[in-house]
């Protein structure tokens, strides 16, 4: 028994470097509430209520739920009337039957307070593993049968965390976790910088930049397969600022032929390199709109910083921001509309989102030093870096303006927020 | 042109008020007693810095076999300690002013006494503005004094490397730490 502990306890240590905090900064006042019961369970009743935990903390984390907790509800013995007295809106029931050792299987319901009404239901098995996938799952579907909205839950983050280790030496960690930020697995370390970690399409791949060699390259990496991680062409000078066609064939990334900034896209399979940008200014931190036609870039062509859109087939470039002197890396929203970008304000750097069409920009933030702005893959909400005193952290605003919730290490700085697309 | 050979001048002139480099020559070697001399700056000014072959400025001085192996000894020891020099910057500039000009000159003609010697720029940026972003005005930075060095031939002897905001000399998150964070590092190998 004590041999046990001391071997849980090893694990905590180890593991605990790892996990990042989660703290729900405000929930709104007029957030849309609900019930999420505990499960009734037949065997492991800690996987009951694990379930219902996590969907509960996924639903507050959004900033547009209060869920609640109940005794447990059994679906055909739902009082409405004490509920609607509660002002509480929907709620979900569960039942969880262990069939065996590792088998369970879920049934789910989510029901109208109001109309009595059943919004979503549905049962399957379910191995003991994939619980924690399931919940993230089932608030997806929850999320859409509440909002109309697919929920950005069952998706995964990536981003980097600073350790220092003393004398001056740093430990950087690209790590990747459930969009909870648990379940967090370092995918590579090393006591240089690390940059820009950007989730392929399919999620199976990772790009990001490393000084492992001493300069900025680009490297591509398959957190889930044995296959060697992928150095991508470089030239003289930088290789930086991935992001990935939406097809997942090519990438877009910065590199210094020569000396000059330029965006180039390099086709993965064919290995073509084609420019994408001739300027002698800085041209770099490319993304592209989720149709591909388009990329977005930063350039300092003009003599300020400023953000340019660039449709790709007719070759035309545009400046897209026109508010303030600092424009940086803009990120495409989920619709192609909007983008999210970094921008001065006075001296301070915060997380704006410009309207592409009517070029209204919008500040999301109120702190001195906001970066790397990432929208979930529903576009309810951006991600971003982040000064809370002296350490970096990650922060959640969603897109109504409301803070909703912040990540941050234990173990030192945690920066370049990268949100995936949806779990195939 | 006319810039340059101004330049040019103006270096001769003040090489001998150097100090950084100045704590270089002593450590590669007994200072050079011809670096300023007379007929050499005359012979700048009226040159096209094209034809200004590095072989010709070698031809200034001599060194005596005990002085080339202390020179040795030295730039070894250099390697080892990867002594360094700063340069500071403008807030999103990479422009070089005459002063700062005028020290890399300096360097330029410390590279030409000591042809065994490579150099290392690592350009850097403050924490402001976002990080790829920096990395790129970092490298522009770097490459903003080597063009200077190139102007003595001296390219392919000189490596940039950017590291944007990610190395930062000072911590803090101020006007002080941002001005010394915002330089190109000589490192001498």
């Amino acid at each position: 028994m004590i041999k046990l502990i001391a071997a849980c306890f090893a694990f905590y240590i180890s593991s605990a470097f790892a996990v990042l905090e989660v703290t729900v900064l405000k929930t709104d006042e007029d957030a849309f509430p609900i019930v999420i019961s505990p499960f009734s369970v037949t065997g492991d009743a800690k996987q009951g209520e694990a379930i219902a935990h996590i969907m509960r903390d996924n639903f507050n984390r959004s900033g547009e739920f209060n869920a609640s907790s109940a005794k447990q509800i059994i679906g055909n013995k739902i009082n409405f009337k004490q509920w609607q007295a509660k002002k509480i809106e929907a709620i979900v029931v569960g039942k969880l039957d262990q069939v065996s050792q590792k088998i369970f299987n879920v049934e789910i319901e989510l029901i109208d307070t109001y109309s009595k009404k059943t919004l979503y239901a549905k049962k399957f098995a379910v191995h003991n593993s994939g619980i924690r996938r399931i919940a993230h799952y089932l608030s997806d579907q929850i999320y859409f049968a509440l909002l109309g909205v697919k929920g950005s839950f069952d998706t995964r983050l990536a981003y980097v965390t600073v350790a220092n280790k003393g004398q001056g030496k740093r430990e950087y960690r690209l790590e990747i976790s459930d969009s909870d930020a648990q379940n967090p697995q370092t995918i590579f370390r090393a006591a240089s910088p690390i940059l820009s970690p950007a989730w392929s399409p399919d999620q199976n791949k990772i790009a990001y930049v490393s000084f492992k060699n001493g300069r900025s390259e680009v490297f591509i990496q398959y957190p889930f397969m044995r296959r060697k991680t992928q150095k991508l062409p470089y030239f003289d000078g930088i290789a930086s600022a991935p992001a990935w066609h939406p097809n997942g064939e090519s990438i877009v990334l910065t590199l210094s032929k020569e000396g000059n900034k330029d965006i180039y896209a390099y086709h993965l399979s064919n290995k073509k390199l084609t420019r994408l940008t001739q300027d002698v200014g800085i041209d770099t931190e490319a993304s592209f709109s989720p149709d591909g036609e388009r990329i977005a870039f930063t350039s300092n062509r003009s003599g300020q910083v400023q953000v340019y859109i660039k449709h790709l087939a007719s070759g035309k470039i545009k400046r897209a921001t026109f508010d303030g002197s600092y424009n940086a890396k803009a990120v495409f929203s989920p619709d192609g509309k909007s983008l999210a970008l970094v921008h001065r304000l006075d001296r301070d750097y915060r997380i704006a989102m410009l309207d592409i069409a009517t070029q209204d920009l919008t500040i999301m933030t109120s702190n001195k030093l906001d970066e790397s702005p990432f929208f979930s893959p529903n576009g309810s909400m951006i991600i971003y870096a982040t000064n809370k005193g002296d350490t970096g952290v990650l922060s959640v605003v969603s897109i109504l303006g409301q803070q909703t919730f912040e990540l941050a290490s234990k173990a030192g700085e945690v920066r370049e927020p990268n949100w995936s697309h949806y779990s195939k | 042109m006319l810039k340059i050979t101004a330049l040019l001048t103006a270096t001769v002139l003040l090489s001998s008020c150097s100090t950084t480099v100045e704590e270089l020559y002593q450590k590669v070697a007994p200072r050079p007693s011809v670096v300023a001399q007379d007929d050499a700056q005359e012979h700048i000014v009226t040159q096209d810095t094209s034809s200004f072959q590095s072989t010709e400025y070698a031809g200034n001085y001599k060194r005596s076999n005990t002085q080339v192996t202390a020179a040795q000894l030295a730039s070894a020891e250099l390697k080892n300690t990867g002594t360094q020099f700063v340069l500071y910057f403008d807030y999103d500039g990479s422009e070089i002013s005459e002063s700062a000009t005028q020290e890399i000159i300096k360097h330029a003609n410390f590279m030409r006494d000591n042809p065994a010697l490579n150099l290392r720029l690592e350009g850097h940026a403050d924490e402001r503005g976002t990080r790829e972003y920096n990395l790129a005005l970092g490298e522009n930075r770097a490459l903003a004094v080597k063009e200077v060095l190139g102007l003595y031939d001296l390219s392919s002897r000189v490596e940039v490397i950017s590291f944007g905001e990610e190395n930062p000399l000072m911590q803090a998150h101020d006007e002080n730490a941002w001005k010394q964070n915002r330089r190109v590092e000589f490192v001498y190998q």
